[in-house]
């Protein structure tokens, strides 16, 4: 193998934040590289300057032998590197071909060769083994394939270099697979692949070699071979990392939740539930796995009260709470850790004291008569803070300040101070890094082992798996079987998530079948 | 593993709260700088016409009664306008709903004018304020209800409230009873109150309104029994009372700075300022909190149309006494850098309230004596806006905290590093 890339003591600083430091990278051609890190280890930053998003302040980048300085993006678009954001950088209402060939100059200037780029497209996806539809628009694609979108416009411009920021984040099992046989088949063409990630099974599965990042330093670098997930997992966080979380059998209590033939629409006004049925016991974690967008979000977003119930009933401790507002059903004692903390979990500029009292502050002591009371919520913050365990200067610091983690212990220190009997999380780990992962879901068994009803809805299997009571499964609005943790068989689930009904399951009606008491 | 001094972190705290207040120094700071060159170009010496400016804003005590006459109404709009940003109602209306406020309180004063001045005097403010908040009501509830963007709504109300003013002013007579549908329409409505002109004035200008409606001045506070009874015999207080200045400082900055305090109070310490700013943050993230988004931004928008409203009433009843065309010149849109210069904070708003005054108050006299036009005045406002707004994007207060954070995130570093080192070593 030839080296394509290499990059030689690269330093880039932000104000007051040292992101990359003394970095040295090889990338040879035909490789899938791996970038490893924590969240904040400065991936992203690294790869950001490559493609000439920022300007790294001291070091060498040298493109196939030479030295070049790579200002903007389209320096690095011109050398033959491309790069998949996490966020995609698309337009939603053109067409895939129009956004493959954005920012292009057409052939027939000042009109556009639409049909000629379209067969181009198609000519380079079969090359490639893609299948995408070049007139498709992009709103209509599911996310996995809009990926694929992203890959082809980096391939359209004759790029050498692939950068992929988590491209794994957004997708499900299945597309993730799609996407590895992809990867690899264009290194077979000859590409280089670098994919930064923070989850340790892609490395292993579809990488050549790995480096891993901590801090803004390379730790090392190494060949696939010769490593294994326990040792990455150990130089990437300093130290080991046991994700494993103590769960001692308890037996599960009165029931909840209990949601009964549950319909209710989308953001389109398209049906995403279809006749759900599931209920909660004391004590317990009920899991929801399945891929993305098959209706989870939505049933969170219905129990909480912020999605109209078309169908069925809601019922919480006892009491009807179908349709009521948000507020009512906070008082029910009901938590919601919503998926998304920087734009529906936290309100970024408010001080961490404010966003800790957002579920408290309408009752006593924390305001009478409608006038806060500065004393109890100092004193709730300041207890607040040091029980999660926030790290902060102060309590007035705006939120959007603070870490991933931080700000997701933030979440759960507001969500949990009521002692709730239902907690909905969310993909309460979206995103965070192995430390606070392992903090948010021990939090979670730990208001389990109180007394609390959980459902936790995560499009990662594993938390699944290793959280959970029970599992359900949702596949297109409903719900697939429910299956206790226990006997619960990771190819089975694979298949409901696929859209296989649990077979005797077709009344979804778990109660009766999942009572299998502990001993 | 803090070794600081709980003095410095206070301290540092307090240094970084601070470039809230100094941004829109130095933009008014670089306003003043730029638009002496302009000065200088103009052929006058810019320090001279500062210190006529100066002098005629607050070099002697009837300069003073005139920049407080001047600002209290951009307090006022200041505020609303304040209060309406950080709820997530952007109210351009303030003007429109500052008109609507002056008339109801004239017609208040007009209508019940054998009323005793202890009544009517609220009674007028009351009116103003609930006029003020009628004429929010409709972008209130479009922008809650239906999504409307309030911008449009509420710069459109301004218009309607503009011409229907105009309108009352130019058409002569009070008419008792219009003849509407076919039968005499009660005495109370509006429609009666076609004719405020003054019919013995050739211009277009109501008659002024009985006194009662005059909000006290400060004079007339001073000779009350009481204060007369208190220090009637010394000599001060008859130099007080001589002062010409005290007869034209009414109550109604008194009135702003309580506005400033209740505003305080309601944004901050209350549970409908809580909501309300929290919406104004997102609306999304307020939604998952539980709050209610649609109640708390129609709160949030009355509340503003309120303040607007109070505004006129305060120029009404403190100053003008009677309604004439143009009679408060975009205090109402001003309201918009008022609080924007303000940095959306009461207080903010106060002070940049003062200093809109000042400038207003002053630029006669620099006209006067240095003959430097007082539109310069207008340069100076508006080049501190723009000053002022852009240095908003600087945010130097929380670029410190980054800092500390990251200085304190090394120190975590470093300590780790070391441990790291003793485990590696043990």
């Amino acid at each position: 193998m030839t080296e394509l890339l290499r990059l030689e003591k690269i330093r880039k600083s932000f104000p007051g934040v040292l992101a990359n430091d003394n970095v040295d990278l090889v990338i040879e051609r035909g490789e899938i590289h791996a970038l490893l890190g924590e969240n904040g280890a400065g991936k992203s930053t690294l790869m950001n300057c490559v493609y000439g998003v920022y300007r790294p302040d001291s070091g060498k980048i040298i493109w196939k032998g030479k030295e070049v300085t790579i200002h903007q993006a389209r320096d690095a678009i011109v050398l033959g590197i491309g790069m998949v954001h996490q966020h995609f950088k698309l337009v939603p209402p053109l067409s895939v071909a129009e956004n493959v060939v954005l920012g292009l100059p057409s052939k027939r200037e000042p009109f556009l060769n639409l049909e000629e780029v379209e067969k181009e497209i198609l000519e380079t996806a079969n090359r490639f083994g893609i299948v995408v539809d070049p007139k498709a628009k992009i709103w209509q694609l599911p996310v996995g394939v809009q990926q694929r979108v992203e890959i082809l416009k980096a391939l359209y411009r004759n790029a050498e270099l692939l950068i992929l920021d988590e491209p794994t984040a957004v997708l499900t099992p299945g597309e993730v697979e799609e996407l590895f046989v992809t990867l690899k088949s264009l290194t077979k063409e000859g590409l280089s692949i670098i994919f930064i990630t923070h989850k340790l099974e892609e490395v292993m599965d579809v990488c050549d070699r790995v480096t891993v990042l901590r801090d803004g330093c390379v730790v090392h670098t190494i060949n696939k071979t010769e490593t294994n997930t326990r040792d990455l997992a150990r130089m990437m966080v300093g130290r080991e990392v046991f994700l494993k979380i103590d769960k001692p059998v308890m037996e599960p209590g009165d029931v909840v939740l209990e949601v009964e033939n549950l319909s209710a629409l989308d953001n389109r006004g398209l049906p995403a539930l279809n006749n759900v049925s599931l209920n909660i016991h004391r004590n317990e974690i009920l899991g929801v796995a399945g891929v993305d967008g098959n209706g989870q979000t939505e049933l969170a977003d219905v129990i909480a009260g912020m999605r109209k119930v078309t169908g069925g009933k809601v019922t919480v401790g006892g009491k009807e709470a179908t349709n009521l507002s948000p507020l009512d059903i906070i008082k029910m004692g009901v938590a919601y850790i919503p998926p998304d903390r920087q734009h529906t979990g936290l309100l970024l500029n408010f001080s961490l004291t404010e966003n800790l009292i957002g579920k408290n502050y309408f009752r006593p002591p924390y305001s009478k008569g409608g006038v806060l009371q500065k004393k109890a919520i100092d004193d709730f913050s300041e207890k607040a803070i040091s029980e999660y365990d926030v790290r902060t200067p102060g309590p007035d610091l705006q939120a959007k300040l603070l870490s991933g983690g931080n700000q997701q212990k933030v979440v759960l220190a507001r969500e949990f101070s009521g002692q709730p009997d239902l907690v909905i999380a969310s993909q309460p780990t979206r995103g965070l890094d192995i430390g606070a992962t392992e903090y948010v879901r021990t939090r979670m068994v730990e208001a389990r082992n109180r007394g609390a009803a959980i459902l936790l809805i995560s499009t990662e299997l594993e938390e699944i798996m290793s959280l959970s009571d029970r599992i359900a499964v949702m596949y297109e609005g409903e719900i697939m079987g429910i299956v206790s943790a226990k006997d619960a068989d990771i190819h089975e689930i694979g298949e409901m998530m696929a859209g296989v009904r649990r077979v005797g399951d077709r009344t979804a009606n778990i109660d009766e079948m999942e009572v299998e008491k502990p001993s | 593993m803090r070794n600081e001094s709980k003095f410095h972190t206070v301290w540092r705290d307090y240094l970084e709260r601070s470039f809230t207040i100094i941004i829109p120094i130095l933009a008014i700071l670089a306003a003043f700088a730029v638009s002496g060159l302009i000065i200088l170009a103009w052929g006058a010496n810019p320090l001279e016409a500062y210190a006529a400016l100066f002098s005629g804003a607050f070099g002697s005590p009837s300069a003073i009664a005139t920049t407080l006459q001047r600002m209290t109404p951009l307090i006022f709009t200041g505020l609303a306008v304040a209060y309406g940003y950080r709820g997530g109602f952007f109210n351009i209306g303030a003007e429109g709903q500052l008109y609507m406020g002056a008339i109801a309180s004239v017609w208040v004063g007009i209508n019940f004018s054998t009323l005793p001045a202890i009544v009517l005097i609220p009674l007028c403010v009351i009116a103003s304020g609930f006029m003020g908040m009628m004429w929010v009501l409709l972008p209130a509830y479009l922008k809650s209800r239906r999504g409307i963007n309030e911008v449009l709504t509420t710069l459109l109300m301004n218009y309607i409230a503009i011409q229907y003013f105009e309108w009352l002013v130019r058409v002569d007579q009070y008419q008792e009873g219009v003849i509407l549908f076919g039968g005499k329409t009660p005495v109370w409505s509006f429609v009666n109150y076609l004719g405020i002109k003054d019919p013995l004035q050739p211009f277009p200008k109501t008659p002024i309104m009985v006194e009662a409606t005059f909000l006290p001045s400060i004079k007339s506070i001073l000779e009350s029994n009481l204060f007369v009874s208190l220090f009637g015999g010394a000599e001060w207080f008859q130099g007080l009372l001589n002062t010409p200045a005290f007869s034209r400082i009414t109550l109604a900055p008194f009135l702003g700075i309580l506005a400033v305090i209740i505003m305080v109070f309601v944004m901050f310490k209350t549970v409908i300022g809580y909501r309300s700013r929290a919406v104004g943050i997102s609306q999304e993230a307020a939604r998952f909190m539980g709050i209610n988004v649609k109640n708390t931004l129609f709160t949030t928008a009355l509340i503003s149309g309120v303040l607007a409203g109070l505004a006129g009433g305060m120029e009404v009843l403190g100053t003008q006494h009677r309604m004439i065309p143009n009679f408060l010149v975009n205090a109402g849109f001003d309201g918009i850098p008022v609080a924007l210069i303000g940095q959306l904070h009461p207080v903010g708003a106060f002070l940049s309230a003062t200093f809109f005054g000042a400038l207003r108050a002053g630029a006669n006299k620099m006209q006067i004596i240095t003959s430097v036009p007082i539109a310069v005045v207008y340069i100076i406002q508006s080049l501190a806006i723009v000053f002022a707004i852009a240095g908003t994007t600087i945010d130097i207060g929380s670029t410190l905290k980054k800092k500390r954070i990251a200085r304190e995130s090394d120190v975590k570093k470093k300590i780790k590093a070391a441990e790291g080192e003793v485990n590696n070593a043990s």
